[in-house]
């Protein structure tokens, strides 16, 4: 048996990522670091606190520190230099050698594809035309989701409006919140998420694990997640809901299920997911009702009756190569709106393999979403919602630019909570209550304080939104979207500006 | 008195050359669309009678700031009363091959009930080469055919044949093609453009006029405006921000961009939305330049829902940016339609005749007094419409409220 003990086994452990170093002048050994420390990096010995390992960053000592005399510092490199053989690249092998497993991470791709996002250039009025102060004047972000008629019927002169047939959602921005399921993240991250998105008039995505009786209560700006799992789905989840969404496929796992660890699975995820408590909750690959369009058309149907046609369905997909012509025929399967999900999106858990290589970039996704739409006459039936490592408003408004009705952003709220983004939500340790279930830990996050830099957080997005329409003289944000007039390109690879149909900087329109 | 000037020495009007290139029908190398500013104005008789050329050239000349010798153009509307149920497809040639290829292709198509040249003085302030000008009235055949599609409505498929000659047919361009009405425009000053054709020589019922200042040249005479497709005629003063994003639903419904600029979409927005989607010229303009949802919050129920469902149903024809258009079209009646955006970032003021016999809309004020000094004047609102009609008169003043005289 290749794999039996040997005495010369050798454990391969892995150098140290990073090292918390305490500044012993101030520390006052008051140990509030250790205690805080979910991943035990630090321990009490010999009167003094020092590092035990295994730090991740996660940033919570330093944050903690009534002494502020915590630094996490990354260690130098510790293999010999290589061009080919980067670090990561060797860590993975000796990992992977050590565990035969396939390697875990979570939260967006980090490989080095430089986003395509900061090669794009917006634009702003001079002269030939006025630019507008947002202060002074009105400058408009309300945003609406859901199907439009694509015309609207006259009769006997008179404009005949069929409100009842095309339900649609208003929101103060174009912005939503991804899909982030009870479950990978604690009850008082979701209330937190529900809450802001309650205060900021916008819609808030409920993951695939269900819905919590207590947030019923936000049911109007939760669109619900109908997953391959079907976790929770019952008929509160769908009928005081703001939307219903199917969810075909992640950014960050393109493909790919989904898999709760049963330790995770606590009496309330149990109850809310319908679930016996400590099974994994398996999410399959693909739904196994949906082999096929015509499959997925009908799911679309089965919704809306089930739903009597009050609210509108809609369809996530990931950025794939062909997201183009998928899209289209999701419009023509029922979809109500679209999201696309570009492959640096978040998850609290996925393959590393897939994370990092499987997929297309959202602002590519976008593009060419918008443009298929487009060519095929129903780019103004649809809300085109879509996300996927959206860091910031600059972002947001060249996706919005780039063709994206709404703009959905997950990362960045989990951030504005507390996250630093170290990658560890797998592990189900997270030390600022967000991607755990442990109680102690879950304890740490208030969700009063939490949405409230949420709503900070956005609030200054939309500030920053209105201010750049308003530099490029446009005083609503329907003449933003779908403008690539207004991007320029200056990047390293113009076939990707071709494709994108966004003109290279130095070319003018006149 | 026009001094005669060396082609090379061309400038204009504050010392900047203009280059030589002209392009007529065929578009310029590497054409990506102009912009600039521009000085529009126009007239309509309430009473449906005729006015003459002469009385629109002065309206738009004393406005010279607003243009710099890069394009002038007028439509008159009730022009051909002996003809008035054809269609009048007026065009560019840059030569006679150009008039060969619409020919062999009209061939067919339409029906050519008679065809004769457009005079043109030939004028050395105005660069060579000039070009054949040229128009057809057609009927459209009963048994038409349009890729197939024999259901095709008579306006719908006109629209085809036109919009297929100007992307397609080489060294031509259909520069108007409505019924009662034709398209005078060119590379000039806006003196020398009606002077080129003579305006004198012509009368009707509405005139619409435009003289541009572009910041960029060459300049192309097709490209100049007013921008027509069947009986519309706009005029357009400004720089739509929203460009790309109105482009796209013209696109959506069928229609194909050759001019690249602005106002061609606006053309085109305009057919869509009251030709083809039937939408009450009120409601249109309501489309065009909306009220911000926080105004909307106001009106009375069933306003504010119809309000609200066209901005989320027609979010594509919202035209941003600062504009003025003047709006023209002969069917079903001759009506003027003047508009500013929703800020009302560029001029517009209207005026009134003091027997109320004739209506005026010009950027200027100036070009109003200077045709009828004593006309009452007054400035509509912002995205507030001015409607008027040949032999009806003034229906709107543009200073009502949004919906007023519009069933909701």
């Amino acid at each position: 048996m290749i794999d039996a003990p040997s005495s010369r086994r050798l454990d391969h452990r892995l150098p140290e990522r990073f090292m918390p170093t305490i500044n012993y002048d101030l520390c006052r050994v008051c140990r509030r670091c250790v205690n805080e420390c979910s991943y035990q990096a630090l321990e009490f010995k010999e009167s003094r606190v020092v590092p035990s390992g295994g730090c991740v960053a996660c940033g919570r000592c330093i944050a903690v520190c009534p002494a502020n005399c915590i630094e996490v510092r990354p260690v130098p490199p510790q293999f010999a230099p290589h061009g080919n053989w980067s670090e990561r690249s060797r860590r993975s092998i000796l990992a992977q050698a050590s565990s035969g497993g396939v390697l875990l991470s979570s939260c967006g791709a980090d490989d080095t594809h430089p986003p395509i996002f900061d090669d794009l250039l917006l634009d702003a009025a001079q002269v030939t035309n006025p630019s507008i102060d947002p202060l002074r004047e009105p400058v408009e972000t309300i945003t609406y989701l859901g199907r439009r008629p694509g015309r609207l019927e006259v009769c006997d002169g008179k404009v005949i409006v069929q409100e009842d047939d095309t339900p649609l959602i208003r929101m103060d921005m174009p912005l939503m919140f991804g899909h982030i399921s009870l479950g990978s993240i604690s009850y008082n991250a979701q209330k937190a998420l529900f809450m802001a998105a309650n205060e900021l008039r916008i819609v808030a995505g409920s993951g695939e694990g269900g819905l919590h009786p207590d947030f019923y209560q936000y049911a109007d700006r939760i669109c619900s997640e109908v997953a391959s799992g079907r976790f929770g789905i019952k008929p509160e989840y769908l009928k005081g809901v703001a939307a219903v969404e199917i969810k075909i496929g992640q950014g960050a796992k393109p493909g790919h299920g989904g898999h709760l660890p049963g330790e995770k699975v606590t009496t309330m995820i149990s109850e809310t997911r319908m679930i016996p408590r400590g099974t994994d909750a398996l999410s399959p690959y693909p739904h196994h009702d949906i082999y096929s369009i015509e499959d997925l058309a009908q799911l679309v149907s089965v919704l809306k009756e089930s739903t009597e046609y009050r609210l509108p369905v809609g369809v996530k997909i990931a950025a794939v190569h062909n997201v183009g012509a998928i899209a289209s025929g999701l419009v023509r399967a029922g979809a109500d709106f679209l999201t696309v999900d570009g492959f640096k999106g978040g998850t609290g858990a996925a393959p590393r393999v897939i994370r990092d290589h499987a997929g297309l970039p959202v602002e590519v996704a976008i593009a060419a979403v918008d443009r298929r739409l487009t060519q095929e006459g129903l780019r103004n039936r649809v809300t085109v919602c879509a996300g996927g490592g959206v860091r910031s408003s600059a972002d947001m408004i060249k996706a919005l630019a780039l063709g994206a009705d709404v703009v959905m952003v997950s990362t960045s709220a989990m951030i504005a909570m507390g996250c630093r983004v170290c990658q560890q939500c797998h592990r189900g340790l997270c030390s600022w209550g967000i991607a755990t279930q442990r109680d102690d830990l879950t304890s740490r996050l208030d969700p009063q304080v939490a949405a409230a830099r949420i709503v900070r957080l956005y609030r200054a997005w939309n500030e920053e939104l209105k201010e750049v329409m308003g530099a490029m003289g446009i005083d609503s944000v329907e003449s933003l979207v779908g403008n690539r007039d207004r991007l320029r390109y200056r990047g390293p690879n113009p076939k990707i500006a071709e494709v994108m149909n966004v003109k290279h900087i130095g070319e003018g329109w006149g | 008195m026009i001094h005669r000037k060396d082609r090379r020495d061309r400038t204009d009007r504050l010392g900047a050359p203009v280059r030589a290139e002209n392009y007529i029908a065929s578009s310029p190398p590497g054409w990506q669309g102009q912009l600039g500013g521009c000085g529009i104005a126009s007239l309509i008789s309430l009473k449906g009678e005729r006015i003459g050329g002469e009385r629109i050239t002065r309206m738009l000349t004393i406005m010279e700031e607003r243009e710099n010798g890069l394009g002038a153009g007028y439509a008159c509307y009730g022009l051909f009363p002996d003809r008035s149920d054809q269609y009048c497809l007026q065009f560019f040639f840059d030569d006679e091959e150009g008039k060969r290829n619409v020919e062999d292709f009209l061939q067919g198509r339409l029906d050519i009930m008679h065809d004769e040249v457009v005079f043109i003085k030939e004028r050395s302030t105005i660069s060579p080469p000039y070009p054949i000008v040229w128009r057809y009235f057609v009927d459209v055949p009963e048994n038409r055919v349009w890729r197939g599609d024999r259901d095709l409505g008579e306006e719908d498929y006109l629209v085809e044949i036109v919009q297929h000659i100007n992307a397609n047919v080489p060294n031509a361009f259909c520069v108007s093609s409505g019924k009662d009405m034709a398209v005078f425009k060119g590379n000039g000053y806006s003196y020398e453009i009606a002077d080129l054709y003579d305006l004198d020589r012509y009368s009707g019922t509405m005139w619409l006029s435009h003289s541009r200042f572009p910041t960029n040249s060459p300049a192309w005479w097709a490209g100049a405006h007013p921008l027509s497709l069947l009986d519309w005629g706009v005029c357009h003063n400004g720089e739509i921000t929203s460009y790309g994003v109105n482009r796209k639903l013209v696109e959506m419904n069928g229609y194909r961009c050759t001019v690249l600029t602005d106002t061609e979409v606006v053309t085109y927005l305009w057919d869509l939305l009251v030709r083809r989607n039937r939408l009450p010229i009120e409601v249109a303009a309501f489309v065009m330049a909306p009220s911000t949802y926080q105004e909307i919050c106001l009106l009375p129920p069933a306003e504010r829902r119809l309000a609200e469902w066209l901005r989320i149903t027609y979010k594509e024809a919202f035209l941003n940016g600062p504009f003025s258009i003047i709006v023209g079209r002969s069917r079903p009646e001759t009506t003027l339609i003047a508009l500013a955006d929703r800020k009302k970032l560029r001029p517009m003021i209207a005026g009134l005749s003091p027997d109320d016999g004739v209506a005026y809309c010009a950027s200027e004020e100036s070009a109003i007094r200077i045709v009828e000094p004593d006309a009452r004047t007054w400035a509509p609102g912002a995205g507030n419409p001015f409607i008027a009609v040949a032999g009806k008169g003034v229906l709107r003043r543009g200073t009502e409220p949004s919906f007023q005289g519009v069933r909701v």
